[in-house]
């Protein structure tokens, strides 16, 4: 029976122009798609290449320098651009793409590609992430609206019945029949995508357990949005009638709840501007140790108690230089202070994130949108990962920076200079993503929200189906 | 016989409960929408009215120090931070350069939630170290904001679609067609006159919850009775177009289901496709270049700068022989080689600074010659030139800030180079900011979609159906 009715079914749909042509308007759009995208991979990556090396070697030319004023020249990290976000850009126009790391400030990524566009930008981008989480889900609707209805309307469903057809058996072969063709077009898709990806010089990146996982996850996205139009299809006498509520139901998950989510989130738990961020930073510092003041009270402080804990009387008779010393100390409150406060910022997301998940209750597009972009490591946490690395890395190059500078000058040495060759020393700016196991444990709130999700929508529609 | 239709229309539309359903969802789709916007607008004048207190109280206490400072009394400052200093004023004294916002900001929240509203140029900094992004969680920034516009330009065609698409084909499938075609009337113009009704009752059901969201929401109809006129104007002929959309397809089209698949496909190319393949043209016909490889750009001049900072000081002051002369003492000290050389750094940047600016503009003229070919876009464009949050608006801003930045900076320059000491008289002679928003017409916007609503309907007249709808039904 679900065989018949799948065979049936798919060569209805083959034989509907309508179907047909959309078919072929999709396949042609994610075509155009994955072209761009391929394209736009392979400059920003080149451009990443070439930014880090020419970086490098600014930093490593720089010649004879005091340490610190080196470390006030500071050098940037790059944000690399992972394979998979060939598939989903997720948030990376929004996010910047390079951090200045230099002496005593941790500074936000720097350059927006969104704040370098049009107006037009905030539309959305024709990439294969806008097709998959928006365009399919309406090719499903317009190929399954009225799979049942029809039945109804064309009076076939009691000749069906009067056969001693189960109900629950023809929606399957119909709910397959739908599937087949999305299924085609997001194989396709995956599959290209996998064999540019591994013919790229930098394979290695690249996995394609992780393109299974998001393979897996579209899957569930479709399945439920098939539920979801195949539900409404069965309880509407008409096709127009349930064309339209499948369409209201589109809008409301794709395109209400995300942007409702967002104002919400933000209401309630806001961020603070990028000048009132610098100054309650600035408000911390003041109150503490800085190492370019050896007048304020924290100074004298820790003048004291290295004088003690070395047991000498004056701070020449120390075995390194002191100035440098305490610039390393400043250096470390400074960088906790960062720490307190990168961490208020971060807690606020997690609050907003927190609602984003309430809200993936009502609209699966929110548990599939943040799954996808974290699979494809173009995701906040990622983005978040990434700062978080170059903050420690700054933390080790100024270590680094002032050990030296302590080591070999003494007391009041200010125009000491660190050879040419000592800025090779410093170890190069490595950044691991997250792997994807890693990924999965911090989304594992989406991937149960979808699993409930996709149980819940075909129970419903086997309930609504039993018997048409 | 429009008599009899406008009567019957009205009846039907209050019996089915049509008018009632569509203003109470109006109501709170308009109302939601503008509280979030007025939210946002709150936020962001706050922010801005915090920084010009917390300057205000700066301001004070400086003024006090220099009080002191020049009659010779002490005070418990370090040299370096002294406000005779002029480096001092210019450096942590800066100006709240902001960006107020319009009273109808809350209309569209365009680029607002992207792009910073303040910021504070100083005297050392250099242009490239302001940033005017917005600290946005990018999360936010892609979903984008529930306003307005969005209910406008998105929900409003869905609302006229599901109530419009089956207006002939509903008499065809209940076999009232017949009946109608025995009137005497064209089966057109009956079609025309019967979707008028409705557009008629649907402009009045959102003129009127309109009205009463703003009321609710204080707004100032007295000052600002021109913009709501506005915003009316561009939801009547957007409004109009997709009626004109649904009357062609009614005509055309035959059956509900594929009437509504019509409707839903012009939706989707010209809400959804049209905009993203747009921006994507204009970004691969002129391609920013790359602010990374600016970066390197920028580090080594900056580095090559520094190391002939002594020279470029000497040039720079053969340049500005008026700063060798004025000053008796002739100190020089890593200010005076500083600023010299940002403005070496700053001239030899220039170009490549330019090419962004040249490029984004190019886009922009693209996108907005392209944006006729949706009326989605004219609308968006036009919303967020009243709201005063177009990329536009605040590309202006950026480059009045900039300018006022080389003003505040240019104004420090003579007593830096002169080694003069600010006083408090010279604090009224500090320059101060005013932004200014540009107006921009809106009368072209809503006449070229009018057009294009014209022209559909004049389409639908002059080109007949195939075949003879009364047919269909018997067949």
């Amino acid at each position: 029976m679900i065989l018949h009715t799948f065979r049936k079914e798919t060569k209805e749909l083959w034989r509907d122009g309508r179907v047909r042509i959309a078919f072929v308007i999709v396949l042609l759009l994610t075509a155009i798609a994955v072209f761009i995208s391929t394209n736009h991979y392979e400059n920003i990556n080149a451009q990443y290449v070439e930014a880090s090396a020419n970086e490098r070697e600014v930093w490593d030319n720089q010649g004879e320098k005091n340490p610190h004023s080196a470390a006030h020249y500071g050098t940037y990290a790059f944000k690399p651009k992972y394979p998979l976000s060939l598939i989903d850009q997720g948030v990376d126009k929004y996010a910047g793409t390079s951090i200045f790391l230099e002496a005593h400030n941790r500074n936000e990524a720097q350059f927006i590609a969104a704040s370098d566009q049009t107006g037009l930008a905030r539309f959305g981008d024709l990439t294969p992430d806008f097709i998959l989480l928006f365009i399919i889900p309406l090719l499903l609707i317009l190929i399954a609206y009225n799979s049942i209805t029809k039945e109804k309307e064309r009076g076939t469903l009691t000749l069906l019945n009067s056969q001693g057809a189960v109900g629950w058996k023809i929606v399957f072969g119909k709910w397959l029949a739908i599937f087949f063709p999305v299924f085609i077009i997001l194989f396709v898709l995956f599959l290209i995508t996998g064999l540019i990806l591994s013919n790229l010089p930098d394979f290695g990146v690249f996995s394609w357990s992780s393109l299974m996982t998001l393979f897996i996850a579209y899957i569930i996205y479709y399945s439920i949005f098939i539920n979801l139009v195949l539900i409404i299809s069965a309880t509407v006498k008409k096709s127009g009638i349930a064309l339209v509520l499948s369409l209201s139901v589109w809008i409301l998950i794709c395109l209400v709840l995300p942007k409702a989510a967002s104002n919400l989130a933000e209401y309630k738990y806001p961020y603070p501007t990028r000048q009132e961020f610098a100054e309650n930073i600035a408000k911390d510092r003041k109150l503490g140790l800085d190492g370019h003041n050896p007048w304020s009270a924290a100074a004298k402080k820790l003048e004291e108690e290295t004088l003690k804990e070395y047991g000498v009387d004056s701070l020449s008779q120390l075995p390194f230089n002191y100035d440098a010393y305490r610039m390393q100390k400043g250096e470390e409150h400074e960088a906790e202070i960062y720490f307190k406060h990168y961490k208020l910022l971060k807690t606020q997301y997690s609050n907003q994130s927190s609602i984003y998940k309430i809200l993936a209750i009502v609209s699966p597009y929110l548990p599939t949108r943040f799954l996808s972009m974290a699979i494809a490591k173009t995701d906040y946490n990622t983005h978040w990962d990434f700062s978080d690395a170059a903050e420690n890395y700054r933390i080790q190059t100024q270590k680094f920076l002032n050990d030296h500078f302590a080591k070999e000058s003494k007391l009041g040495e200010w125009d000491f200079k660190a050879d040419a060759g000592f800025w090779k020393q410093l170890p190069k700016f490595n950044y691991e993503p997250p792997s994807l196991l890693e990924t999965m444990k911090t989304n594992s709130a989406s991937i149960i929200i979808m699993l409930i999700w996709v149980f819940g929508s075909f129970t419903a529609l086997f309930f609504t189906t039993k018997s048409l | 016989m429009l008599r009899y239709n406008f009567k019957y229309e009205w009846l039907l539309l209050i019996r089915n409960r049509w008018i009632q359903l569509l203003s109470i969802l109006l109501f709170f789709l308009f109302g939601f929408a503008v509280y979030n916007g007025i939210q946002k607008v709150e936020a962001r004048q706050a922010t801005i009215n915090n920084a010009l207190d917390d300057l205000k109280t700066q301001e004070t206490a400086t003024l006090a120090v220099l009080d002191s400072l020049e009659n010779g009394q002490k005070v418990s400052l370090s040299r370096w931070r002294l406000p005779s200093r002029p480096v001092v004023i210019g450096n942590y004294l800066p100006r709240v350069v902001h960006m107020p916002a319009k009273s109808t900001a809350f209309i569209a929240t365009g680029q607002s939630d992207l792009f910073a509203h303040y910021v504070k140029p100083t005297v050392t900094g250099d242009d490239l170290s302001i940033s005017y992004t917005e600290m946005t969680s990018p999360v936010q920034l892609l979903f984008g904001s529930f306003d307005l516009a969005f209910v406008i330009i998105y929900l409003l065609p869905l609302l006229i679609i599901a109530f419009s698409f089956n207006v002939l084909a509903a008499e065809r499938e209940s076999g009232t067609l017949k009946l109608l075609a025995s009137q005497p009337i064209r089966i057109r113009t009956w079609v025309l006159q019967k979707l008028g009704l409705r557009f008629f009752w649907l402009i009045l059901c959102i003129s009127v919850t309109l009205i009463i969201v703003f009321a609710i929401s204080s707004f100032d109809f007295a000052a600002n009775w021109s913009a709501l006129l506005t915003l009316l104007g561009y939801i009547i002929v957007y409004a109009l177009f997709w009626f004109v959309l649904a009357f062609a397809t009614n005509i055309w089209i035959h059956s509900s289901a594929k009437n509504a698949i019509a409707l839903i496909g012009f939706w989707v190319i010209f809400v959804l496709l049209s905009p993203s393949i747009l921006n994507q043209l204009s970004t691969s016909l002129y391609p920013m270049p790359s602010r990374t490889l600016m970066l390197n750009q920028m580090r080594t001049l900056k580095a090559e700068a520094s190391k002939k900072q002594d020279e470029i000081l000497d040039s720079y002051l053969r340049d500005h022989p008026e700063y060798a002369i004025n000053d008796s003492t002739q100190t020089r000290n890593f200010y005076h080689r500083y600023m010299a050389t940002q403005n070496l750094v700053k001239e030899e940047l220039r170009p490549v600074v330019e090419k962004f600016d040249t490029q984004l503009r190019k886009q922009q003229e693209w996108a907005y010659t392209f944006s006729w070919l949706s009326p989605a876009l004219v609308v968006q464009n036009g919303l967020n030139r009243l709201a005063g949050t177009s990329e536009k608006d605040y590309q202006s801003f950026k480059s009045q800030s900039l300018a006022f930045a080389t003003q505040w900076r240019d104004f420090f320059l003579p007593y830096m180079f002169n080694n003069q000491e600010f006083k408090k008289s010279d604090y009224k002679n500090l320059p101060a900011f005013a932004h200014e928003y540009q107006e921009s017409g809106n009368l072209l916007s809503m006449i070229g979609l009018l057009m294009m609503s014209v022209i559909v309907v004049v389409l639908v007249f002059a080109l007949k159906p195939k075949k003879s709808p009364i047919n269909i039904v018997a067949s």
